[in-house]
């Protein structure tokens, strides 16, 4: 069985289709409002998870801020409404650009920061426009939140944007990788220094990576900005970093299937047991240390392991999690 | 006058910040890792001394050693638990170490804030002082009983972890894995009960210094998400991997907050400390102390 990046991309994005296929159907069966509300926000992390994955996954660049840029997402487009007075079709591009420009500034500014170095500018970034916007009363209404005007009166109009968005986005990743700049991507994260030697403009693409990354997030909070109707500072909080991080671990960092599978699973999962008084989040925080110590290609790399396992006999399977 | 006394202020500020930074400068010095969940290892501590305190009824004073241990007993069983595949090889994420870390450091602080949450309850809880006179005068000033006390035990504790560090047979090893862990393991030091030592020794420290502040601060879930960014700060100022400009700078930290939420800001206070850290990585990302600073 031939096994490389493209015949394996090709496979999770057929899988993580069947997913949003999946996803799509749901309405027939959940008619209730307040589900149809719990799908709607799963697919916003899952966004931010597939955005979080492109950089961190796939580039290597372990960016603590995604959720950060879908605050100022969602502040772009939310100012616009609420300063300006501008309709949503201003407003999302504007959240968008803003998301995109920091990126670069971001991206261009920690070129040479690598590991534990980045991961702490990225935060302090985070946590510099979290203050920020909290901080100022007189443009954002600080830690009052701001009310946007919302897009559709029924939520299933929501819904299917939201479905829509994603199916976009994750086609576009999916072409990414397929192309050469998806070998360049992963060429920066296996070992850069290499991957210069032989030609790939290393600084060009992990900009254009932070770029990529910081608009998806930016595009999700645009879109969760009009929809929930009411944003807050706490949207970039780093607990909510952690929620995309950990949903992107769970379900298999690096993959196509890993983000939309794990925000899913996660959400969806810690929504059926909130009942049980609130260990969910235990849980949750449990399988994300347990998968990252023994299963790095997450959940996604579990279910790949049982199908060769099955696929092949026993002698010839190979480990498949932990090789790429 | 108000100059002198924001001065002492910070300095104070500084000499908590400075337990926790020191315990992140060691474990960055042995491991080459930040540890993202050292803001619970504060957060532990003082919820150890509190608990110990309100519900045994044991006196303050003994509560301290209480967090100590507690600190240290959870910096021991992270190391054992989590940080061992850095470098003993059976992790299966190869030469992405730092996601590695990153990740299961981070999923540890979500699940820390939320046991205790789920556990003892998210309301801020208030421990007893250690001195009963809330102020003390301290030549001209007039401050906190607490706050003076706590710095005195912070500044002692501190001197006698360089002591050890400098001269200990235990120091020696540290310093020993720090410069080579191969060299050292070669010269017959077990390089993983040290990392051991050190992951101990940090959790320790940074429960001090939240068994110290739970009198001011009160103890919650989520006190040491801030804390521990502050002492990120510190690291990357003093330079990562190195205790002593871990020292000189959360004291310098310290008296800059000081100065700066008095004289630019209120609001902006907890930024400054963040723009430094980006300035410090963007443009001297060995930190204000140089090369030196690479020595533990």
């Amino acid at each position: 069985m031939i096994d490389n990046s493209e015949t394996r991309a090709n496979r999770e994005f057929a899988v993580s289709l069947g997913l949003l296929a999946l996803v799509a159907l749901a309405p027939l069966v959940v008619a209730n409002e307040y589900w149809l509300g719990v799908l709607v926000v799963c697919m916003y992390f899952a966004l931010q998870a597939a955005g979080w994955n492109l950089l961190a996954g796939y580039t290597g660049q372990m960016s603590l801020a995604p959720a950060a840029f879908a605050m100022i997402g969602a502040y772009g487009t939310g100012l616009m409404a609420y300063r300006y007075e501008q309709p949503f079709w201003v407003g999302i591009p504007v959240g968008i650009l803003a998301a995109a420009l920091l990126g670069w500034g971001l991206g261009r500014a920690a070129l040479k920061l690598s590991g534990p170095y980045l991961g702490l500018t990225t935060l302090s970034f985070a946590e510099i426009a979290r203050l920020i916007i909290g901080n100022s009363y007189d443009v954002t209404r600080g830690d009052l939140g701001l009310s946007v005007p919302g897009i559709f009166d029924a939520r299933l109009a929501y819904y299917y944007l939201f479905l829509a968005v994603l199916v976009v986005v994750q086609v576009g990743i999916f072409l990414t990788l397929k192309s050469k700049v998806g070998l360049f991507l992963q060429a920066i994260r296996d070992d850069e220094i290499a991957a210069a030697s032989r030609g790939v403009p290393v600084v060009r693409w992990k900009v254009a990576a932070f770029v990529a990354s910081s608009a998806i997030c930016g595009l999700a909070g645009t879109l969760y900005a009009h929809f929930a109707q009411l944003i807050s500072p706490e949207l970039g909080l780093i607990m909510q970093t952690g929620f995309v991080i950990s949903m992107t671990v769970i379900g298999g960092m690096g993959t196509l299937v890993g983000p939309i599978l794990g925000a899913f699973l996660v959400y969806l999962g810690s929504e059926a047991v909130r009942d049980f008084g609130g260990w969910h989040l235990i849980v949750f925080a449990l399988l994300v240390i347990v998968v990252a110590r023994f299963f790095r290609d997450g959940l996604w790399g579990l279910v790949r392991l049982a199908w060769t396992r099955r696929r092949l006999p026993p002698a010839a399977a190979q480990p498949a999690v932990g090789t790429r | 006058m108000l100059a002198l006394d924001l001065a002492v202020n910070g300095l104070i500020t500084g000499v908590f910040y400075a337990l926790m930074a020191i315990g992140l400068s060691l474990i960055f010095g042995i491991l080459r890792v930040v540890n993202f969940a050292h803001g619970e290892f504060y957060m532990i501590g003082s919820y150890a001394y509190t608990l110990v305190c309100v519900a045994l009824g044991v006196n303050p004073w003994l509560a301290l050693p209480v967090a100590l241990v507690a600190g240290g007993a959870l910096g021991w069983a992270t190391e054992r638990t989590l940080m061992r595949p850095l470098y003993a090889g059976y992790s299966s994420w190869g030469n992405l170490k730092d996601e590695y870390a990153i990740i299961v450091t981070f999923g540890l602080s979500l699940l820390l804030i939320n046991l205790v949450d789920k556990v003892i309850g998210p309301y801020p809880m208030r421990g007893p002082g250690l001195v009963a006179s809330p102020r003390m005068a301290l030549g001209p000033f007039m401050m906190s009983g607490q706050r003076l006390i706590a710095a005195a035990v912070g500044l002692a504790v501190i001197v006698a972890v360089f002591v050890l560090i400098r001269y200990s047979f235990w120091g020696k090893q540290i310093q020993a894995v720090a410069q080579n862990r191969l060299g050292a393991s070669l010269a017959g030091i077990d390089t993983a009960k040290v990392s051991a030592l050190v992951f101990a020794a940090a959790g320790a420290l940074a429960a001090l210094a939240g068994g110290l502040l739970a009198p001011l601060i009160n103890a919650s879930p989520d006190v040491g998400v801030f804390t521990a960014i502050k002492s990120y700060v510190v690291v990357v100022l003093g330079g990562m991997g190195s205790i002593a400009g871990a020292l000189v700078a959360a004291l310098m930290l310290g008296v800059l907050e000081s100065f700066a939420a008095v004289y630019i800001s209120y609001d902006y206070r907890d930024t400054f400390g963040l723009v430094i850290l980006v300035l410090v990585l963007l443009f001297r990302p060995h930190g204000l102390f140089g090369q030196r600073g690479r020595e533990v």
